[in-house]
């Protein structure tokens, strides 16, 4: 096997691990049930945002190598004003933080965690009976790839690693160097700005904040583990902070997007929508 | 750009107000002068990604300038923007990179880097814009001198430009490459590993492994059947696949999946692929200069070279002509060939081809080319271009289009062309690419280094007769592979890591201080290092002030700190040095020679291993440059 194709089904697997443990842990046995009996009809409820989200990942695998070409050649080339803007910032918490512990704990969570973190959602929000938080879900996510592919081609910028390499490590590639064949596939190293793993982080983040009655136990775990994607993001050398900042900006900004643009529909979605409302968020639900 | 010109529009709105209070003629006055302002100056280079050394060259650089109160841009661009952007557009104060020669070359590669007569071309020639009679004086008398006087010449060449610092040569690196134990053998030890010959020489190693190896021909017979062994190449269908024995090389340079024109400056590195798919007439091997797609040439008088060509054909089967061979002259020259107002010369190649004033064919397999009256190196030089057919490139003369309008009729379909299935007449032929991911070549069977083989021999013994007369014996029947298998991979890193775990046999793109120790963990793996001649140099734009003052140039110099460089950059993998010319043998004079750690003419301002930034700032109020308060250097009118 390819060293790509070793990382990317570890990857796949812990990941699939990790969500299944989850959601017996969080979303709990007899919701899953639940969920599975009303997966079609719930789906087809969130079909459209369902389908927004393909488009955009699509549109984003297929568009991407010509968008990099314009960006090279038109794009606006702000690796000097960021670095001039926040110089060795990335290279100070290195500097001060960097442990091989914590350098353990950062990649992990950069490659693993953020996978885990933008797919748990997902699954969580489905096992809702109401599907308004998955829609909202769905669309910011299909807003912070769509705005970031937008970002990405205007503006041409290369991160800390790239720019400072006598004083920031390429802490993820030196410690996980497969890791790189899996992260160049998805991601150029000129499109730092602003930083998706921060903003689909924060977004996940920000969700699990406001469904906190629904998941409380994700809600912690969410936090705890975005806001380490955030740090990860510097500390393995990948973002400047401006981008880290960018992308705070954007992932609140398709939150708010997200739920103006999402009817919550009450009474059109499902006919048991509002007894389950009622029940408290891990309580099991008893019918089909 | 913007800061003066707002301030200028808020002084005139002052002016406005003062007007009418009657004291017009002293605001005028005042508000007439452009403010002094901070010197800004942009440092282009390229990622980590591309090349983990150059970024460490411009960061201290970038430090050093900083500290004496310039205004630094440190700008990182992609390879292809990178040279785009200084070769092609001439839009850059300062860049850094590497030169494009990575065997020892002669003096006369200066011609072509400092010659104002390229002043307003494109391309590796003259990229500095340097116009300066004194160098292009001594650049003439070298071609034309030959023994101790053309030593004359060249020393002073070399102190000339280096007085006059149009760039600052920093270090000559060691070519690094991470290569699998088992696989192939004859890597160039003293020289980059990774280049036309070297590639070229290599052998397969004596009972290698050779899964799947169909063919094998010469010495390693006993090669295949050892189909079993080996998790390297068996878990890899593309190791040793149908076509043969393949070399697999990993580079982080992704131009070569993209484009194959030879010509093309802000696509090629050293050109060492576009070198394989196309012959030169001649090639240097080590220190001497052998007849490749010539069979032979022959000085017939101070002016005229007469060439006689070997019998070989174009990838496409068409036979090499002599008529090519003229055609590829005056194409270099002008690659419009006259179809438009002025000559677009090629953007490599200039201070070669410049040699060739006139190209007659004789008959088929010979041509005359006429050379203004100069030493014999320096026509073994115009000797080594790319030769190109003429019945594909004849067709790349118009004015480049896109969707049929013209942009820049100084530019041809030729320059800008990626030229696919590219057709030359090397000793390997294109086979299939994806962008940005791979290449592949296979070995030319008609080629004349393949050609006689076995048998044929005995019966061509005659010197004359023998397709590969003049050509070095460890040449014959190379390349030593079926396929070359160029992959990219995104980092030196992953590069290194690629060859430790078995998938390649060895890196073609920089090495960096964080993959070479990543070499020894292997036991498969080994490091070659060999010394290159593309040196480590910052360019300046000799076109912009302040970089035009000679004497600001060398104050810039002397905040280089070669020798820490080498130290840390390049863990002692390459050699500090003052001239372009310290990896050619006896060419640099005592003058220049890089001794006891310091630079002979512009040496560091060393405070102990740091910058002494007041002996800086003194070296530039000497020579005229002003601070403000805050230790800014001033500027006007930038």
């Amino acid at each position: 096997m390819s060293p790509f194709l070793s990382v990317l089904s570890s990857v796949v697997g812990w990941v699939a691990v990790m969500l299944a443990v989850a959601s017996v842990a969080v979303i709990g046995p007899a919701r899953l049930r639940e969920t599975w009996s009303g997966l079609r009809d719930r789906l087809w409820d969130a079909r459209r945002a369902v389908v927004l989200v393909c488009v955009v990942l699509l549109a984003s695998a297929v568009g991407r190598p010509a968008l990099l070409n314009v960006s090279r050649l038109f794009g606006l080339q702000a690796t000097a004003f960021i670095y001039g803007l926040e110089g060795g910032f990335v290279a100070w918490i290195q500097a001060t933080f960097a442990s091989p512990a914590l350098t353990a704990y950062f990649s992990r969570v950069y490659v693993y965690g953020y996978a885990f973190l933008v797919a748990f959602p997902a699954i969580a929000y489905l096992a809702l009976p109401r599907t308004a938080d998955l829609r909202r879900l769905l669309v910011a996510y299909a807003l912070n790839y769509g705005i970031g592919l937008v970002l990405y081609t205007l503006v041409f910028a290369h991160g800390p690693r790239n720019v400072m390499p006598d004083m920031v490590t390429p802490l993820l590639f030196t410690n996980q160097p497969d890791v790189i064949l899996l992260a160049s596939e998805v991601n150029e190293n000129s499109n730092v700005f602003p930083s998706l793993h921060t903003s689909l982080s924060v977004t996940v983040g920000t969700f699990a904040v406001l469904t906190r009655e629904e998941y409380p136990r994700w809600t912690a775990v969410a936090v705890l583990l975005s806001l380490s994607v955030v740090i990860a993001t510097m500390y393995l050398g990948i973002h400047w902070l401006t981008d880290v900042v960018a992308g705070f900006a954007l992932a609140f900004g398709c939150v708010a997007l997200a739920y103006r643009l999402v009817e919550p529909r009450d009474a059109a979605a499902e006919p048991g929508d509002a007894r389950d409302r009622r029940r408290s968020g891990s309580e099991p639900a008893a019918e089909d | 750009m913007t800061r003066p010109i707002s301030r200028r529009a808020a002084l005139a709105g002052l002016g406005l107000a003062a007007a009418s209070a009657g004291c017009l003629g002293r605001t005028e006055n005042i508000a007439g002068r452009d403010p002094h302002s901070q010197l800004t100056l942009e440092i282009n280079t390229t990622p980590a990604d591309a090349d983990p050394n150059g970024i460490r060259i411009a960061r201290q650089l970038e430090e050093h300038l900083t500290a004496v109160g310039i205004d630094v841009r440190l700008n990182t661009v992609g390879q292809t923007d990178l040279w785009r952007k200084v070769l092609i557009n001439q839009n850059f104060d300062i860049y850094v990179g590497q030169f494009v020669e990575t065997e020892p070359f002669d003096s006369d590669a200066l011609y072509g880097l400092t010659h104002s007569q390229f002043v307003a071309e494109s391309g590796w020639q003259n990229p500095f814009g340097l116009t300066e009679i004194a160098v292009d004086d001594l650049l003439e008398r070298q071609r034309r001198a030959a023994g101790s006087d053309r030593s004359d010449a060249v020393d002073a060449l070399q102190e000339t430009v280096c007085d006059l610092q149009p760039f600052s040569v920093v270090a000559f690196p060691d070519a690094l490459t991470a290569v699998q134990r088992d696989r192939f053998e004859g890597w160039t030890a003293d020289r980059q590993p990774v280049s036309v010959t070297g590639l070229l020489g290599l052998s397969r190693v004596p009972g290698a492994d050779a899964s799947g190896d169909g063919r094998s021909d010469g010495g390693n017979a006993t090669a295949d059947g050892d189909n079993t062994t080996s998790s390297a190449t068996a878990t890899d269908a593309d190791a040793d696949g149908e076509g043969g024995v393949t070399l697999r090389l990993v580079t982080t340079d992704n131009r070569i999946t993209e484009n194959w024109n030879p010509i093309a400056a802000e696509y090629r590195k050293y050109g060492t692929f576009t070198g394989l798919l196309y012959d030169t007439l001649v090639r240097t091997d080590g220190e001497s200069t052998v007849p490749w797609l010539a069979a032979d040439w022959e000085r017939v008088d101070e002016t005229t070279v007469d060439v006689s060509l070997r019998d070989a054909r174009w990838h496409d089967g068409e036979p090499v002509t002599a008529s090519d061979v003229a055609f590829t002259y005056r194409f270099l020259r002008d690659t419009s060939l006259g179809s438009v107002e002025t000559s677009v010369p090629t953007p490599r190649f200039r201070g070669r081809s410049s040699l060739v004033e006139d190209e007659r064919v004789l008959d088929d397999a010979t041509v005359r080319l006429t050379v203004p009256d100069v030493n014999e190196t320096v026509v073994a030089r115009a000797l080594r271009v790319p030769i190109l057919p003429e019945h594909v490139w004849s067709e790349r003369t118009d004015a480049a289009t896109i969707a049929g309008f013209e942009f820049d009729f100084e530019t041809t379909e030729a320059v800008v062309t990626n030229n696919p299935d590219p057709v030359g007449s090397g000793p390997l032929r294109f086979v299939e690419a994806t962008a940005g991911e791979s290449v592949v070549f296979e070995r030319n069977p008609d080629h004349f280094l393949v050609r006689s083989a076995s048998g044929d021999d005995t019966e061509t013994a005659d010197e004359t007769t023998d397709p590969r007369a003049g050509i070095p014996p460890r040449y014959h029947g190379k390349p030593a592979f079926d396929r070359l298998r160029v992959e990219v991979s995104p980092s030196d890193i992953s590069a290194v890591e690629a060859v430790a775990g078995g998938i390649a046999d060895a890196t073609v793109s920089n090495l960096g201080p964080e993959s070479v120790p990543r070499i020894g963990r292997s036991d498969d793996t080994r490091l070659v290092s060999g010394r290159s001649a593309a040196f480590y140099h910052v360019g300046y734009n000799v076109r912009r002030s302040p970089l035009s003052n000679p004497r600001f140039r060398a104050v810039v110099a002397r905040l280089i700190d070669k020798s820490a460089i080498v130290e840390d950059t390049f863990d002692g993998y390459a050699q500090a040095a003052a001239s372009p010319l310290a990896a050619s043998p006896d060419a640099v004079p005592a003058s220049l020679a890089w001794n006891d750690g310091t630079d002979p003419v512009h040496p560091f301002f060393d405070d102990e291993g740091s910058l002494d930034v007041e002996a800086a700032r003194a070296a530039l109020r000497d020579i005229g440059y002003r601070f403000d308060s805050e230790g800014r250097l001033l500027s006007r009118g930038q």
